[in-house]
């Protein structure tokens, strides 16, 4: 009975950490999100909170290449401060596979080629394009609210289905710049375009 | 059959099925609880595999809030048929997704897995409940419920149920067929010799036997020897009856000769009163002739008289003696010596030649081996004899007497012979009886007793006397001496 013994360990020494008390809170505050919306009469998470837990979340469910770095994730948040400082609050310091999660804020579009995430804001739709530019070629996931964000090369889209945030998912420009998506997070994507036909590469 | 007769089989029988029934009870129970507690363990570890499965399909619809995929993922378990319900709990404790089986179905909310905890799993008596946390990534995604029915378990411990009873009953009729076999093999022999046995006692019939036995088994030799037993029952029966019979016939045997003992006793005594009267009155009747004498005086007649009165006298004192020889011969004390036969018979005869030196009587004594008897009764029973041969001879010219000894049947039969006046074969019983006396007393002197005493001497000396003879032809007296066979050479 090793393997429970690890288990238990394992989730004692989390249990004992304080960002694993707030992950927890980060999981709950998605779950009643979606599972009872109107018995949630304490408070209803924002928008911007939910984009943020379910951004953090991508992160476990995308494959960067191996020459992209072993360093810390960092998530870049272009326009919107207060967005990224949701973000920053909810999970900076969390760990995916090891990788510190860091979140800070994208002014130019110059700055994206060191971010692994890249969230372009629906208030950013002027520099949206030179966002995506920027990004395009580079192992970056790129994230956006805006409708056509997916038509214009972006690979995440959030949309509202039922007053629930899901996502749709540009497969095409995900491979294109090296990003590989998780099966498991296409199982809940809302649409997946760009699918390959054959399942091998265009 | 008979109270005690069916109690061994019974017995058998009773402990066959006993012995076969708890054994097979013990297994029975033993692989029923192995299998119930095993075909358990396997559900839940089935149960187990199902909720990680599900654990892993369900991470991104818990991730992303994605109850459409998370209970897509929960129908899949329609294809196990043991599960009737299952949820995807949040990690808040609100229910993300259901799956029930039919309607009404129970719920999984029932229990909950306790903070620390991964993996739980609760057994009711109709289902078992598993609870399994998904961890994605080193954190809680959510948990996994799954209930199964124990349904089938039950069924299978009823259909195992089912096959025990039928196996114990198999085995019950086996033990009954195994029993009559053992009844026929064990039982049945025993229960014959035990009505043999109770028939013996009840009839006192030693000859019944208690039918053999096949095998050559312990009950086999009981019946032997049961049957040895009789046997000897029966041999001893019989002796005991025989000795009786015996004892019967010797007892009459002995009355017989007692009673006759007694009534030769009664006339020897007569005759020996009758016989001392005779001389008694003789004298008497002498007396009164000389005291008549007296008175005329005539000497010479009384001298003549007195003559007469010694020799009656001394006739008396003759038979006195024989009878006193009688006597000593019957009741004396055996003094065992060597005696060497002939050498008694040489020394009676020249006593014979010597009293009376004008007879021609010639005398063949054989050589005889030494015998172990009491020399001076063996010396008055051959004086006897011999004085017997001398008298009887007496009215011959020239006579011969021989004496000798032959072997006839490991035996030594020694003889007497004579050529003289013998006697009438027809009376030969009477020969060695007291006062029979073949020949008139003016024939031939003498007092009847002689060769009774003979007769009495050799039977103490365990031997016995005949005679053979015919008028004028002489006689033969052959006799044995028992002590004969310790005789030294």
């Amino acid at each position: 009975m090793g393997g429970t013994e690890q288990v238990r360990r394992r989730w004692d020494r989390w249990w004992s950490r304080p960002q694993g008390l707030r992950s927890l809170l980060l999981a709950g505050l998605v779950a009643t999100s979606g599972a009872m919306p109107q018995e949630a009469g304490a408070q209803k998470p924002s928008r911007d909170d939910v984009q943020a837990a379910y951004l953090y979340n991508f992160g476990k469910f995308v494959r960067w290449p191996e020459n992209a770095g072993h360093g810390p994730i960092e998530v870049c948040v272009a326009g919107d401060d207060s967005f990224g400082q949701v973000m920053g609050r909810l999970v900076a310091g969390e760990q995916i596979n090891g990788r510190r999660f860091e979140v800070r804020n994208l002014d130019r579009p110059e700055g994206a080629g060191a971010c692994a995430i890249v969230f372009v804001d629906t208030a950013e739709p002027v520099r949206e394009d030179a966002f995506l530019a920027a990004a395009a070629g580079k192992p970056i996931l790129t994230v956006g609210d805006a409708p056509d964000f997916l038509a214009r090369g972006g690979m995440i889209q959030f949309l509202l289905v039922e007053d629930h945030v899901r996502f749709s998912v540009n497969l095409a420009a995900a491979s294109r710049c090296g990003v590989g998506l998780s099966s498991e997070l296409l199982k809940v994507a809302v649409a997946v375009t760009g699918k390959p036909e054959t399942g091998g590469a265009k | 059959m008979k109270p005690g007769a069916s109690s061994i089989s019974a017995k058998l029988m009773l402990m066959n099925v006993v012995v076969s029934a708890t054994v097979l009870a013990l297994a029975v129970l033993a692989f029923f609880f192995y299998d119930l507690i095993s075909f358990r363990q396997n559900l839940i570890r089935n149960l187990e595999t199902a909720a990680q499965i599900v654990g892993t399909n369900s991470v991104s619809a818990l991730l992303f809030d994605d109850q459409q995929s998370a209970a897509t993922t929960l129908q899949a378990l329609r294809n196990s048929p043991d599960v009737v319900a299952a949820a995807l709990v949040a990690n808040d404790g609100s229910t993300f997704a259901e799956y029930q089986r039919s309607e009404n179905g129970p719920s999984v909310r029932t229990r909950a897995l306790e903070a620390g905890k991964n993996d739980e799993d609760w057994v009711t008596g109709t289902h078992v409940l598993l609870g399994h946390r998904i961890i994605f990534q080193g954190k809680p995604a959510g948990t996994v419920y799954i209930a199964a029915e124990l349904t089938e378990t039950w069924r299978r411990a009823r259909q195992y149920l089912l096959i025990a009873c039928g196996v114990l009953l198999i085995c019950m009729a086996a033990g009954l067929l195994i029993s009559s076999t053992a009844r026929r093999l064990v039982a049945r022999p025993m229960v014959d010799l035990a009505e043999t046995a109770r028939r013996v006692s009840r009839e006192r019939d030693y000859s019944v036997r208690a039918a053999p036995h096949r095998d050559k088994d312990e009950i086999a030799v009981l019946v032997e020897a049961f049957n040895e037993m009789l046997v000897q029952i029966q041999n001893r029966d019989i002796a005991l009856n025989r000795a009786r019979d015996q004892l019967e016939l010797r007892v009459q045997e002995r009355t017989a000769a007692l009673r006759a003992a007694n009534r030769e006793l009664e006339a020897f005594s007569y005759t020996v009163a009758h016989d001392l009267r005779g001389p008694l009155d003789a004298v008497q009747g002498m007396v009164y002739i000389i005291e008549s004498l007296d008175k005329e005086k005539r000497e010479g007649e009384r001298a003549e008289i007195l003559e007469q009165m010694r020799q009656t006298t001394r006739n008396m004192a003759v038979l006195i003696d024989d009878l006193l020889n009688l006597s000593r011969a019957s009741t004396a004390a055996l003094r065992k010596e060597p005696v060497n036969l002939s050498d008694i018979v040489w020394q009676i005869a020249e006593d014979l030649k010597r009293s009376d030196p004008d007879r021609r009587v010639e005398f063949k004594i054989a050589h005889l081996p030494v015998v172990e008897a009491d020399g001076g009764l063996i010396r008055v029973a051959l004086d006897n004899l011999i004085r017997n041969a001398w008298k009887y001879t007496s009215r011959h010219e020239e006579a011969c007497i021989e004496f000798g000894a032959m072997r006839v049947r490991d035996e030594t039969v020694y003889y007497l012979k004579d050529d003289g006046a013998g006697f009438d074969p027809r009376l030969n019983d009477r020969l060695f009886q007291p006062f029979h006396r073949l020949h008139s007393r003016s024939e031939f002197p003498g007092t009847g007793i002689g060769l009774a005493t003979v007769a009495r001497i050799l039977a103490r000396h365990g031997g016995r006397i005949w005679a053979e003879g015919a008028v004028e032809k002489g006689a033969t007296f052959w006799f044995t001496l028992k002590s004969e066979a310790s005789a030294v050479a």
